[in-house]
């Protein structure tokens, strides 16, 4: 134990020391991060709360499907946390030079496997853990709880909520490992992706949110009651289900109830974290060595075919350099584990999104309140949008850092750096653009052609604004020491990035809710005045969009002349 | 080919370089020394434009590096000291994106690329990912990254770190004839004999300042008197 908290003091001194030195300059630059921080924490803590009063008040959904719908949330929360672990620690786990060096030193593999699992666990929730306690503080002051229940509810409801779905990612992906020794990488990750995609399904046919919804509404007005004898017993085996329990239990006063939730929820964190040191023990080695066996073993395989996609040998029509660029650009992604399977996993996590909104038509044709349709289509579109911004956030952001040390080739040729790096920005936007353009014809096709046109026009816009904002951070913030492009992802710049999204997104919700819901007013009145707003509203956009972007790219390429 | 003029760099209140003024011909063979952190890094990077000076001019075959740095890259081959290559990328496969970058055909990249694979003797792993490259590999191929558009200029900074024997010989093989090529060549070392061997002008620099610049005669002159050779010259100037 002491030799683990020696090696994290060291890890902890090492984030303090690539802070940069105290000098005016630092300080004020670390004043400024506070202060966006900060900003964004009252902003959540606003947001999060004039939700749960529009949910309870306007609404009416009444405490057991407000709860329903955190448990939904959570849900998708866990897929994230859970998948994004397994990805983060294939990296770091087997690809650090940190654990060849660690491997080399007296230390058990249950320590190196601890101090590399605290590590990704950390550093990469550390911002999704300040979005949840200002979600939390502001249910508690919602609900009138005492000060103590924030602590009380980050340390024992939502830490080892989230420390299962790690906890499961990190033996998960030992398991893979051992499992791929045998039967092949290719066979065991299909097998996987395969059971994701079926727990998926499965989680929505059992949960049946729209089912739950449509049976809540037959008791109306009692929706303040506990309707859990609606619930499939399925669903109540998951931690999901047993923090939206526990929520529920203490703020309806009945403390002895969640109680039980709670300590579920504590047991189980515990019993992962022993099975996990349990099976680092016995295979994190081994693991470390199937990883080096499966490089060594793909390496003998490419010699073998030795024809590859994209090949630079092959004659194209297109100018040297730009040839160059594009084939070294889909062969790094390619080759690049961390890269496509995390864009596999994005896509897949949108797949969910698309499978969960696809019976959302039954509450827009059974409701009769206009808000509720205004709120449903808002709800639908910040999603869209949220999707958006991760992909951004996860392959703009990295893309001037993913130059890398190699940099020293491009910079040193003949070549204008700027136009080249806004060609590597185009390709990208342009998959991201489609990606964005088809999500939302997806989830937007139920509603009325103009909305679901003004929707695409509008998300177009949102997409040149995210992506250029990505990509100016990313310069600005651009580290080409860190290979690893998920580090790079969830480094400070991109955290910052990611509060300047969700402030982006506070925009949107304020600058769309009057439009779309005096649109729903004039559908139900037969009016079509209401389009021009919504119309004025895209002008709008695509004003601030213009003004953004521009000053998001021109910031980050005044950055390509720095020193590397 | 190479001109240097009153060429400084800081590093906020550090001064990596001072007041450099350097001239190098075609043809040269020109030996950078000095001790760690004495500065030769920093200068190559402002040259290859990787740094941009505090003060001071850097002109290649004419131009301005930091005025027109697209004419003045296209004559300038560099190797640095710490070859880092695209680790996804097999050495092949990394040279046809360099051959890209300079607009280079395809079919005379290929040819290129062939001769350079023949000469540097890096034809038996030039086809595996550079993740799997030795240091030295590595080496091989920025040199061979450097040599594909026949640059007029080749800076090289620390070229023999992790080479073999047998591979510093071809190096240094390749770097003459080179010369004799009648390319100028900007090369920092730490060996000393490899510099005492090859390179027909010496500069030894110091805290940033340069002590010594001059015809390899000049130095052999001076090595006539205490000093018996390149390396005891050298101690003794920057002790």
């Amino acid at each position: 134990m002491k030799v683990l908290f020696h090696i994290l003091k060291f890890k902890i001194l090492f984030v303090i020391k690539s802070q940069g030195n105290f000098n005016l300059s630092s300080v004020i630059k670390s004043l400024g991060v506070i202060t966006v921080y900060s900003i964004f924490v009252v902003g959540v803590y606003v947001l999060a709360k004039n939700i749960i009063a529009y949910l309870l008040e306007d609404v009416k959904i009444g405490m057991y499907l407000f709860h329903r719908f955190i448990f939904v949330v959570l849900f998708i929360f866990f897929m994230a946390v859970n998948i994004g672990n397994i990805v983060v620690s294939y990296s770091t786990f087997f690809k650090t030079k940190e654990v060849d060096f660690l491997l080399t030193t007296p230390l058990s593999f249950t320590k190196i496997f601890l101090v590399k699992f605290f590590d990704n666990f950390f550093y990469s929730s550390s911002t999704l853990l300040l979005i949840i306690s200002a979600v939390i503080a502001s249910y508690s002051f919602y609900f009138g709880l005492p000060w103590y229940f924030i602590p009380f509810a980050l340390s024992f409801i939502i830490l080892p909520f989230m420390f299962i779905a790690g906890m499961l990612g990190a033996i998960i992906l030992l398991i893979i490992m051992r499992v791929a020794a045998r039967f092949g990488i290719k066979k065991v990750l299909v097998t996987l992706a395969t059971v994701y995609a079926s727990a998926t399904i499965l989680f929505y046919y059992f949960s049946s949110p729209v089912n739950l919804i449509t049976k809540v509404f037959q008791y109306f007005p009692n929706m303040n009651n506990y309707f859990g004898f609606l619930e499939n017993p399925i669903v109540k085996l998951l931690p999901n289900h047993w923090v939206a329990e526990s929520l529920y239990w203490i703020t309806t006063g009945k403390d002895y109830a969640a109680g039980w939730y709670i300590y579920l929820l504590i047991i189980t964190s515990v019993l992962f974290f022993l099975f996990s040191l349990l099976i680092a023990k016995k295979w994190f080695y081994k693991t470390w060595l199937v990883f080096l066996n499966l490089s060594s073993e793909l390496s003998v395989k490419k010699k073998k075919n030795s024809k590859v996609f994209f090949s630079f040998e092959n004659n194209s029509s297109l100018k040297p350099r730009r040839e160059a660029l594009i084939k070294r650009e889909l062969l790094l992604f390619i080759r690049e584990p961390s890269q496509w399977s995390h864009f596999i996993v994005m896509i897949f996590l949108i797949s969910i999104f698309i499978l969960s909104i696809s019976s959302v038509d039954v509450i827009i044709l059974k409701s009769y309140d206009v808000y509720l349709k205004a709120l449903v289509y808002l709800v639908i579109y910040l999603f869209n949008v949220f999707l958006i911004a991760s992909l951004s956030i996860r392959f703009i952001f990295p893309l001037v850092s993913l130059e890398g040390e190699t940099i020293w080739k491009v910079r040193s040729a003949p070549l204008n750096y700027k136009k080249l790096m806004l060609t590597r920005l185009f390709i990208y936007f342009l998959v991201i653009f489609i990606i964005g353009q088809v999500l939302n014809f997806v989830s937007n096709y139920q509603f009325s052609v103009p909305l679901a046109a003004i929707s695409q026009l509008n998300t177009a816009f949102v997409t040149i604004t995210l992506v250029s904002l990505n990509f100016g951070m990313g310069a600005m913030f651009a580290n080409y020491k860190e290979r690893n492009p998920i580090r790079v992802a969830s480094s400070q710049g991109a955290s910052l990035t990611f509060l300047f999204t969700i402030i982006y997104l506070v925009f949107l919700i304020i600058l769309l809710f009057a439009p779309v819901s005096n649109y729903f007013y004039a559908i139900e009145r037969g009016s079509l005045i209401s389009i021009s707003q919504l119309l004025y509203t895209s002008f709008m956009l695509g004003a601030v969009t213009l003004l953004f972007s521009y000053l998001s790219i021109s910031k980050g390429v005044r950055h390509f002349n720095n020193d590397v | 080919m190479l001109t240097l003029a009153n060429l400084s760099k800081k590093f906020g209140n550090f001064i990596a370089v001072n007041n450099i003024n350097l001239e190098i011909r075609e043809g040269d063979f020109f030996g950078f020394l000095g001790q760690n952190g004495a500065g030769k890094t920093t200068t190559i990077k402002m040259i290859t434009g990787l740094y941009s000076p505090t003060k001071g001019k850097i002109i290649i075959g004419g131009f301005d590096i930091q005025k027109n740095p697209i004419e003045a890259k296209s004559l300038i081959g560099y190797i640095p000291d710490q070859p880092f290559l695209y680790e996804k990328l097999t050495g092949r496969e990394f040279l046809y994106f360099c051959g890209g970058l300079y607009k280079i055909d395809k079919v005379k990249l290929k040819n290129k690329i062939e001769e350079i694979i023949d000469q540097l003797k890096i034809g038996e792993w030039v086809d595996k990912r550079t993740e799997e490259y030795s240091q030295g590999m590595k080496q091989r191929i920025a040199i061979a990254s450097a040599l594909l558009h026949n640059p007029k200029l080749l800076v090289v900074d620390e070229p023999m770190i992790g080479l073999d024997p047998q591979s510093a010989l071809v190096v240094k093989n390749v770097l003459k004839q080179k010369a004799s090529e009648g390319a100028a060549i900007f090369m920092s070392t730490h060996s000393l004999n490899v510099a005492e061997e090859i390179c027909s002008r010496i500069g030894i620099i110091k805290d940033g300042q340069m002590i010594l610049e001059d015809e390899k005669e000049i130095v052999e002159q001076i090595r006539g008197t205490d000093h018996h050779n390149l390396e005891s010259l050298f101690l003794h100037l920057t002790k």
